[in-house]
């Protein structure tokens, strides 16, 4: 595999699109004001579960301004697919409290969302049931996990070896439901031209909303456009069309003019996906020397009942440490809730949250440091599968961790430290991403001027994507960032994989490299003599990326946390994060470390704040709002740094590189609980780490 | 067809046009900040014939030192109570400064905290800690409200249909005041619970304030009571007198169980808290 020369990768290059996001010219998607432009607000469920039995749509359409009010009884039919969730109006059934069930279409978005408002909808209530436990009858082995792993894996005997394990930890832990919230939340304008549709929405993949929408309206992909150059954040919400995109374009075409829909913040409670809440049993065996013999860990979750998300949260320990005898497993119970789906490493983050929680509670028990316990469980190869790994630098990460952050003749014993009213406390965790890279198209054309145009449907979610391509572009053009010019965030563009698994720079990068490459071998041929038109060269990775050598390729960081917490009101402040990562070639410092740290706030978030309560009694989450459901405030983050060890990986991609976005959330959790641990004496096993669960 | 829904604007000038417009229309609904009205309008949850946009009658955002007292308009933001008034009115100062994000700081007020009278509003235990008094006027005149006698029940206070609050009332009493708030993070939070504090050392007396305890914000009379008899104003804080201190003002609470935090940890919080501020107003108190 050949790799990019770094004139420019491994720059801290800033932002190319900065300037006209921080002056407001950049357009997201609802910023697209389409002539004709008419507003479609729709209505939730009012209740879990049940039939609509009528919808009264005649005394909307008497409000000012209103033109349609659609639902199941007047809604056109969809091309039926197997996706439950965007089959919208499709069905009398409610499957969650919240569900879209109907919308209404005004000439203004007040007169639509007064009209949703007086809509009235009679419904046939049902008992429903939306309480997650590992003992629920309905619990079920589904067939795969997400996005196509094994549902269990074992090897050995893990039961006996558990059995005679001198040292055993075994704890239950849980997290619960929680959702992203993207500073920009989803919005779409659909537009359609006979049986052409265009839709500015704000998504994670062009290619791939195109590909999901267009044959539920029984058109060709190619009818159907895909426009979002700028998005406000995603974590996975925006990782597939969610329902509303489906209701845009349904409500447009319905009334014949181009239709905006923007969900509010409340509604994205139920409709855009949300992370499962997990609970988690770990069981590990060891010698007394802290040496693994037996690694199992159980995981049961929920999802809605006309959707099976089954979240991968038991994978990472598939990966992570040495020991003969292992198992994993996953269960799912349908609930009427709605359907999880991708929150910012899945799998991974709850997963991890558990596993490094017994970690530690192993070092304790065989009082061994947490730092050289991991290490002393370092595998030679992949655990589960045998593969080798392409690069594993967790040791690495873990020693320079371990200096930076000054863990040497750390003092184990827990309450000990107290700082005025606060009481001390350190702690450590590992964190792993795996590397994911999928086939994509990209073109690159040279330009008379000496400018060069490079085209993808990659997208932007706030990570720095445009400016690593135009990085990644300008070194195989062998030229500077400034002569060019990266076009993404378009289905008319070559397709491309989506933004998600933290596989955006792998895979676009891919294909922008080959395709660079080869209009530099073509301008090469001609001695640089171009014709009029420019010169073009395009490039297809799939057959590259399904030729590749199977190992194990994944990411590992270590996480350190040092808190406070204060010994008479339990109120827990993280006073120190540290992670260091080893995710082979950094493109650009500047962006990496956004990477890195804003997942790490994400994981602090995760350890203190982040919880969506189950109502039971009406069935939805309870905290729809950012001033219920908390996020952490700037005050919240005083310390925070990211590093990244050198990796020199050559079996991933010409760049390099292994996946960003993503790890700094995996550990973090586990690391501040460690730390809350080592400073109070007490465990949380079940997140968030609230001030009154310090108490009790 | 169902009414279209409207609402009127109102814009008054003066303090007597406002007035005016209250006693036309008792519903119509004052806003200055907006910091909570504007939240209920978005939320749908209340919909006044009128919004009664008292921020362009200039006494409202002025504040007057007279005779020992701070006449606080009932408009002055939060910011400038932080900049302007933290040597004359500490505890509320203190408060002030935990109060949303510096952003709602430069918006929001203390009328209109105690317009919307919510038990976790941040100046309240400040308020009636230090004895302040909430001046309301309408076009049948002014009356004088004592803060401990504002409060009702959850977001709902002693102003009578045509009222407008004018301003508050905060004696300067020259001793220590705290205030101390627990929140789930550092910045933008609704408190858990919440203490203020204020020796009046003139009067060997001390003023106490809860918040987000119960289903208004009060005093903790017998705490009061009990440090007027116990404590020796010429000596060192007694420990058994704190801690006696904290049991009672947990006592005076009546908090629930909610999304951010148990009963049971409310009270034993609010101990803590009172324990604490009086021993930080003590040690301040004893330095000066």
């Amino acid at each position: 595999m050949t790799t990019v020369d770094m004139r420019y990768t491994g720059s801290a290059l800033d932002r190319v699109e900065g300037l006209e996001k921080v002056t407001g010219r950049a357009r997201y998607a609802f910023e697209n004001f389409p002539a004709d432009l008419v507003y479609a607000v729709p209505v939730q469920a009012a209740i879990a579960r049940g039939e609509i039995r009528a919808v009264d749509v005649d005394a909307v359409l008497e409000h000012p301004g209103v033109i349609a009010a659609i639902w199941y009884g007047n809604a056109p039919r969809l091309v039926p697919s197997d996706n439950a969730d965007l089959a919208v109006f499709q069905s009398r059934r409610v499957a969650y409290r919240g569900q879209y069930i109907a919308v209404v279409v005004a000439e203004t978005y007040e007169e639509a969302k007064e009209a949703a408002r007086l809509l009235r909808v009679e419904y046939a209530a049902e008992d429903h049931d939306v309480r997650l436990r590992a003992d629920h009858p309905n619990m079920y082995r589904p067939e795969k996990v997400n996005p196509n792993y094994p549902t269990d894996t074992e090897h050995g005997d893990p039961d006996t070896a558990l059995t005679v394990a001198p040292v055993l930890v075994d704890a239950t832990y849980s997290t619960p439901a929680e959702h992203n919230n993207p500073m920009e939340p989803h919005a779409t304008v659909a537009e359609w031209d006979g049986d052409a549709l265009t839709l500015y929405d704000s998504t994670q993949g062009a290619s791939g909303v195109r590909d999901t929408v267009a044959p539920l309206f029984g058109v060709p992909p190619a009818n159907v456009r895909v426009i979002s150059p700028h998005v406000g954040g995603g974590f996975g919400s925006k990782g597939g069309p969610s329902p509303y995109v489906i209701i845009a374009a349904l409500a447009a075409r319905h009334v014949g003019r181009p239709v905006k829909l923007a969900v509010t913040r409340q509604q994205m409670f139920a409709v855009t996906g949300y992370r499962t809440p997990t609970i988690q049993r770990v069981r590990l065996g060891a010698n007394a020397d802290g040496r693994l013999t037996a690694i199992v860990h159980d995981a049961f979750e929920q999802s809605s009942t006309i959707t099976e998300f089954a979240e991968q949260t038991t994978t990472p320990t598939r990966i992570m440490y040495a020991a003969p005898h292992r198992r994993t497993t996953h269960r799912l119970v349908r609930l009427d809730v709605p359907t999880p789906s991708w929150m910012r490493a899945p799998g991974e983050c709850p997963g991890m949250f558990a596993l490094e929680s017994a970690m530690d509670e192993l070092a304790i028990a065989c009082q061994i440091d947490p730092v050289e316990l991991r290490i002393r469980n370092e595998p030679d190869a992949d655990p589960e599968s045998g593969l080798p790994f392409s690069s594993r630098n967790l040791v690495a990460c873990l020693r320079e961790g371990a200096r930076r952050f000054g863990w040497a003749d750390r003092d184990p014993a827990p309450g000990v430290r107290r700082r005025d009213r606060l009481l001390i406390g350190t702690g450590v965790a590992a964190s792993t991403y795996p590397v994911y890279r999928r086939p994509s198209q990209a073109t690159a054309q040279a330009h008379r001027d000496g400018r060069f145009t490079v085209r993808i449907a990659a997208a932007d979610i706030g990570t720095g994507a445009r400016t690593v391509l135009t990085q990644i572009a300008a070194d195989t053009l062998r030229t500077s960032p400034d002569q060019v010019l990266v076009e993404i965030g378009d289905s008319a563009l070559p397709a491309a994989s989506l933004a998600g698994g933290s596989m955006g720079t792998a895979s676009w990068g891919t294909a922008v490299v080959r395709a660079c490459e080869a209009l530099v071998e073509g301008l090469d041929r001609r001695d640089g003599d171009l014709p009029a038109a420019g010169m073009e060269s395009s490039a297809d990775t799939t057959e590259e990326i399904g030729a590749q050598r199977r190992l194990s390729r994944h990411a590992f960081g270590a996480q350190f946390a040092e808190v406070g917490v204060d010994t008479d009101t339990g109120e827990t402040r993280v006073l120190r994060l540290l992670g260091v990562f080893a995710a082979g070639r950094i493109i650009n410092p500047k962006t990496a470390r956004s990477q890195f740290i804003g997942g790490m706030t994400m994981g602090l978030s995760m350890a203190l704040f982040e919880e969506s309560i189950m109502d039971l009694e009406f069935g939805d989450y309870l905290n729809r709002d950012l001033a219920q459901y908390h996020v952490a405030a700037c005050a919240d983050v005083r310390d925070i740094e990211a590093l990244w060890v050198e990796e020199d990986d050559p079996h991933l991609n010409p760049m390099g590189t292994k996946g960003i976005g993503e790890i700094g959330i995996v550990g973090t959790a586990a690391a501040v609980a460690n730390a809350v641990h080592h400073a109070t004496g007490v465990r949380i096993r079940d997140l968030p780490i609230r001030l009154d669960k310090l108490m009790r | 067809m169902s009414k279209a829904m409207s609402m009127d604007f109102l814009r008054p000038m003066t303090w007597a046009e406002a007035l005016a417009a209250k006693a036309a229309d008792p519903e119509a609904r004052p806003i200055l900040g907006g910091t909570d009205v504007m939240v209920e309008l978005n939320f749908d949850r209340s919909r006044p014939s009128a919004l009664l946009d008292l921020t362009a009658i200039p006494e409202l955002a002025e504040w007057e030192l007279r005779d020992g007292v701070v006449r606080l308009g009932a408009g002055v933001p939060y910011s400038r109570i932080i900049t302007e008034l933290g040597d004359l009115l500490p505890g509320l100062a203190i408060a002030s400064r935990t109060v949303g994000s510096p952003q709602i700081r430069n918006r929001a007020t203390v009328g209109g905290n105690l317009g919307s009278a919510s038990p976790a509003g941040d100046a309240h235990p400040a308020l009636l800690a230090a004895g302040a008094e909430v001046e309301v006027e309408s076009v049948r005149g002014v009356r004088i409200i004592a803060v401990d006698e504002f409060f009702l029940g959850p977001k709902r206070s002693a102003l009578q249909p045509g009222e407008l609050i004018r301003a508050i009332g905060i004696p300067v009493t020259g001793g220590p005041q705290q205030f101390s708030k627990i929140g789930t993070r550092n910045a933008m939070v609704i408190a858990v619970c919440s203490f203020g504090i204020a020796l009046h050392p003139a009067q060997r007396r001390v003023g106490t304030g809860i918040g987000s305890a119960a289903p208004t914000p009060l005093r903790a009379h017998a705490a009061e009571e009990f440090l007027g008899a116990e404590l020796d104003w010429d000596g060192p804080l007694d420990r058994a007198v704190a801690n006696r201190f904290g049991e009672l003002v947990a006592a005076a609470a009546s908090p629930i169980d909610d999304v951010r935090g148990t009963a049971a940890y409310r009270r034993h919080a609010l101990s803590v808290l009172a324990r604490r501020t009086l021993t930080w107003s003590w040690e301040e108190y004893r330095c000066v």
